[in-house]
């Protein structure tokens, strides 16, 4: 039984952490190297909650407010005059993504940071003790992919957002503004990797490459999705229990090559990944 | 004839003075290769500090046989491919004549070639697996022989612990420290029920939290590196609900304190603690505190050993008379130095004998000594070594 639960929990924080990044691939084609580096940044909004003496609760938002703030920016600047150079840009965010890291360690130090959780403790279920924060993760990214598809289908943004990723060059000659499209989608991606960042915080060390091991995974995730929200979360859950089902009855060291590798072989077998049509 | 006489005399004493500048500007450089980034960036401002502190008092009282003592510090990344950069340039442009510092394992062993064909004198300060050896190379922590002992004893003396679990990260040191382990558990009539592993920068320890519920072990006994890994692993048992007796072979006080209520109960074995009594200890806090003041890097089991380092530089050197590297390295196995951590001398097979400290972390951070071994010994470790 907590395998199973493992099997959730594990695919939930992979949904949470990939969601930011499938986003923006699927607006702008583009894979936002800095991904990692937006995870870090995210994990020490907890860190500044504590000091300031705010509620442990508060850690997820103000990581979301500093992502959009700071994504914002970054498309403004690095990715928007790079828009015709994809290649080039991607380039841009994977150093983005280092220098990220170096200010993170220049403001707050190499070492590892504590921040406090606002969830603590186990909880009896099923015969076994389980870890309350890993359960309360399963309902987090449950209401993250609600939020998401509520504001991709449920606004005028979200609906030019969606035509903009079917086609861009149509739906400009349609009339819409798709640079405050790709605009929003980056700052909205940003914001969800640091939310994503400052989630993982009570199971993971705070520290300037907290993001990094992240980022690979989230990469392979977000590549065999294509742009669908639920192909993303089946991929999670499908990935993400093989290598929980590998760790357990192989081994961890195995267990943490298996994303990349199933991965591989998914787009090898179907190009289009697990994207329907 | 006169202002020949005063010309030579000028000259020679132009001469002599000019001998005399160069003599004290010919320092011995101790190369100082370690972490400044990487896996060890975060212990290592205080390993550096270590050996700043010991320079800076043995150039007050003149230095070594007359010459200045001077640190090149050079960053290997705590990896293989940083250590062969740094090692080079250390040795091979900086021509330093000695290196003393705490690396990684990946790091010393990426690093001992080169060693090897500089002939340059190495005291490797960092506790490590065992085992390793090189004609060069003198080691003054903690091998597996000294730091193992002292927990697995005490779990199975006051747990009455029987069955193990090893957990540890994907490298030499893991790996090494628990393969020791294993075998000291058998030889005491205990028995491994698991032993997971997970590469270095792995911070998932899910699978390996599932299997170690499944065994229903008695006592965890953990190695991972330094860091991240501690508190990521700590902090996700802790969430797990597991209270087991906990001995981490790998986390140095300034971490444990750090993690807070997660760490209470972790049982840690080490050369050294802040609090020794002794007056050597309480005179290198008290200079240490005064030379670095609010930028002190608290001192600790991988940083006090590198200023003792210096120190048993120093007395090979005079010694041997010369900086002479064939000469240093004989000197080294005999000569001795009082330290922070007591009498240090690398006299069994090139490592020392070292008294060992069984410390339990407290709720509020601090240390409680269990018990103190002295002068434990290293075993052998270089019997192939002459």
């Amino acid at each position: 039984m907590s395998l199973l639960l493992d099997i959730l929990s594990t695919a939930a924080i992979l949904f949470i952490v990939s969601c930011g990044l499938l986003l923006i691939f699927g607006v702008m084609k583009i894979i936002n190297f800095a991904h990692g580096g937006f995870l870090t940044l995210g994990g020490y909004a907890p860190l500044l909650v504590t000091q300031w003496g705010w509620s442990p609760w508060a850690g997820g938002a103000v990581a979301f407010v500093i992502g959009i703030g700071c994504g914002a920016l970054v498309e403004r600047f690095i990715v928007r005059p790079l828009h015709s150079r994809p290649l080039d840009a991607i380039l841009a965010t994977w150093g983005l993504g280092i220098v990220i890291g170096q200010l993170i360690t220049l403001a707050f130090g190499r070492g590892v940071q504590f921040a406090a959780s606002p969830l603590s403790g186990t909880v009896h279920l099923f015969g076994t003790e389980y870890s309350v924060y890993r359960l309360a993760l399963i309902g987090m990214s449950l209401a993250v992919a609600a939020a998401i598809a509520g504001v991709l289908n449920g606004t005028r943004l979200g609906l030019i957002t969606r035509a903009v990723t079917m086609n861009e060059t149509l739906a400009r000659g349609l009339g819409v503004n798709s640079a405050r499209v790709r605009l929003s989608t980056f700052a909205f991606g940003a914001g969800l990797a640091c939310l994503a960042g400052a989630l993982i915080t009570p199971l993971s060390s705070v520290d300037p490459n907290m993001g990094v091991p992240w980022l690979t995974n989230a990469f392979m995730l977000a590549m065999i999705s294509g742009t669908s929200l639920l192909s993303l979360g089946v991929a999670c859950l499908l990935l993400g229990g093989a290598q929980v089902l590998v760790s357990v009855f192989g081994s961890p060291v195995l267990g943490a090559l298996t994303i990349v590798v199933l991965g591989a072989l998914v787009l090898r077998i179907r190009p289009g990944g697990f994207a329907r049509g | 004839m006169n202002t020949n006489k005063w010309t030579r005399r000028a000259v020679a004493a132009a001469a002599s003075f000019a001998a005399l500048q160069a003599l004290a500007a010919n320092p011995i450089k101790i190369g100082v290769p370690v972490g400044l980034s990487g896996a060890n960036s975060v212990v290592a401002p205080s390993v550096v500090q270590a050996a700043e502190l010991a320079v800076e008092e043995i150039n007050a009282k003149g230095g070594v046989l007359g010459r200045m003592l001077e640190l090149e510090v050079a960053d290997d990344a705590s990896g293989a491919a940083g250590a062969q950069k740094a090692f080079d340039s250390l040795i091979f442009q900086k021509k330093v004549n000695v290196l003393i510092s705490m690396e990684t394992s990946a790091a010393r062993n990426a690093g001992l070639p080169i060693v090897t064909r500089g002939k340059t004198p190495y005291i490797y300060t960092s506790f490590y697996e065992g085992r390793s050896c090189n004609k060069y190379m003198f080691v003054n922590a903690w091998v597996p022989d000294q730091q193992v002992a002292p927990i697995v004893d005490y779990f199975m003396k006051t747990n009455k612990a029987k069955n193990f679990f090893l957990v540890g990260s994907d490298y030499a040191f893991g790996r090494g420290m628990l393969e020791f382990t294993k075998a000291y558990i058998g030889k005491k009539g205990g028995k491994v029920v698991g032993e997971e592993y997970l590469p270095m920068d792995g911070s998932d320890w899910t699978a390996v939290i599932n299997k170690l519920k499944t065994a229903k072990p008695d006592a965890i006994i953990t190695s991972t590196a330094g860091g991240a890994p501690n508190v990521t692993l700590t902090k996700q048992l802790r969430a797990a609900g597991i209270t087991l007796p906990y001995g981490n072979l790998a986390v140095d006080e300034g971490t444990a304190k750090d993690m807070g209520a997660d760490a209470e109960g972790i049982v840690i074995s080490g050369s050294y603690l802040t609090n020794i009594d002794s007056p050597k200890n309480k005179a290198f806090m008290a200079a240490m505190q005064k030379k670095f003041g609010d930028k002190l890097k608290t001192p600790n089991d991988l940083s006090v050993p590198q200023y003792e380092a210096v120190y048993l530089y120093k007395a090979a050197v005079e010694k041997a008379g010369s900086t002479d590297a064939e000469k240093v390295v004989t000197a080294l196995a005999t000569v001795k130095t009082e330290g922070p951590r007591g009498t240090i001398q690398m006299n069994k097979q090139r490592h020392a004998p070292l008294t060992m400290y069984l410390g339990q972390v407290q709720k509020d951070g601090g240390i409680k000594l269990l018990e103190t071994f002295k002068d434990v010994d290293p075993g052998a470790q270089c019997p192939n070594l002459k």
